[in-house]
């Protein structure tokens, strides 16, 4: 090869260490760029759901607290509390037991309540029992005192949905 | 051109390669330095700001869960005034009970104890609860933006006004800003 020869080769090689030279930081800028986006857009969906999620975890345990302090101010019978149940919740019922006297009535499986009466009466009318003289509302699933899975009623129990 | 000059030329060139080649490893060392001191920068402030939404998320479910707690216990109780701040005083000074409450809120939510811990550790708990006491009136933190009262005459609770808390939507209030642009600096 000739000095000519070597001299164009070297001169193309320039141009294209020069141009490399261009382009080696948008190189790193695309890197850095791909790897905040990335880091960042999870953060932002993880945090997002965590939000999302307690809100509607909130929603259902405020529904049952206002349920609560509603039923314990007003309702006296199984039947009050069934109006109110249906008032705060529309598609969900609650279930007596007339061995235990107790109305159970839950959202979720995290947000429930048990109402305690202190009788079983009967409907003259309908001829159909119900618990009478509400004495006390539990709420220990609200205060975060109870395992969900060990709080569901047992299939043994009594039970009248109303 | 003559040989001599392509001689010229060859060696001119040959001296810039060396010298571009010797600038891009510098560059190259200082690119990376640079970008990885932006990324961890800028990851970072945006951690922070979600950090700091999720504490603030911790501290409102602590204080919404601590006024349900307390007008339960002003309803279901004697309903005088000194019940009342001895109430407040119970639940805001129980911080295991507290935990419990807001943890199972969260564990309700399907959020992991880890990250609970995590959130826990770096917030704590809400550090206000009762926020106005003059003249009877009470008026008790649920939550950002979220407060109810209850009024006391005589010693004696003539009203509860938690409509706040049954109308809160939680989720609203806590609203993470979709993370800046990246700035290579």
């Amino acid at each position: 090869m000739n000095i000519k020869n070597i001299a164009i080769v070297l001169t193309v090689l320039l141009v294209a260490i020069a141009a490399m030279l261009l382009m080696q930081k948008g190189n790193y800028v695309d890197q850095a760029t791909e790897h905040y986006n990335k880091t960042t857009q999870n953060t932002f969906k993880a945090t997002s759901k965590i939000v999302e999620y307690v809100g509607n975890s909130i929603d259902v345990n405020k529904m049952v607290w206002a349920l609560a302090c509603e039923g314990i101010q007003t309702a006296k019978s199984s039947q009050d509390m069934a109006k109110l149940e249906a008032k705060y919740f529309p598609a969900t019922k609650g279930s007596n037991s007339k061995v235990k006297m107790t109305r159970h009535f839950e959202a979720s499986t995290f947000y429930f309540i048990d109402s305690k009466f202190d009788k079983v009466d009967t409907d003259k009318k309908t001829d159909v029992w119900f618990l009478n003289n509400l004495s006390s509302i539990d709420v220990s699933a609200l205060l975060g005192l109870v395992t969900p899975a060990a709080t569901a009623p047992s299939e043994e129990e009594e039970e009248y949905e109303e | 051109m003559d040989n001599k000059k392509f001689k010229i030329l060859a060696i001119v060139d040959a001296v810039i390669i060396v010298a571009l080649i010797v600038l891009m490893m510098v560059l190259k060392g200082n690119y990376n330095d640079q970008a990885q001191a932006s990324v961890k920068e800028q990851v970072g402030a945006f951690q922070e700001s979600a950090n700091g939404v999720l504490q603030e998320l911790w501290k409102s479910v602590d204080q919404n869960g601590m006024a349900w707690k307390l007008v339960y216990a002003t309803i279901t109780g004697d309903k005088t005034e000194k019940s009342f701040n001895a109430a407040v005083k119970a639940i805001e000074g129980d911080q295991a009970a507290r935990f419990k409450q807001l943890s199972y809120v969260f564990t309700a939510a399907g959020i992991p104890p880890k990250v609970q811990n995590d959130i826990n550790e770096k917030g704590g708990l809400a550090d206000k609860f009762l926020l106005k006491d003059e003249g009877g009136v009470k008026e008790v933190a649920c939550g950002k933006n979220c407060s109810i009262s209850f009024t006391f005459a005589k010693g004696k609770l003539k009203a509860t006004d938690y409509k706040a808390l049954v109308e809160l939507n939680m989720a609203s209030n806590f609203k993470l800003e979709a993370p800046a642009e990246f700035h290579f600096e």
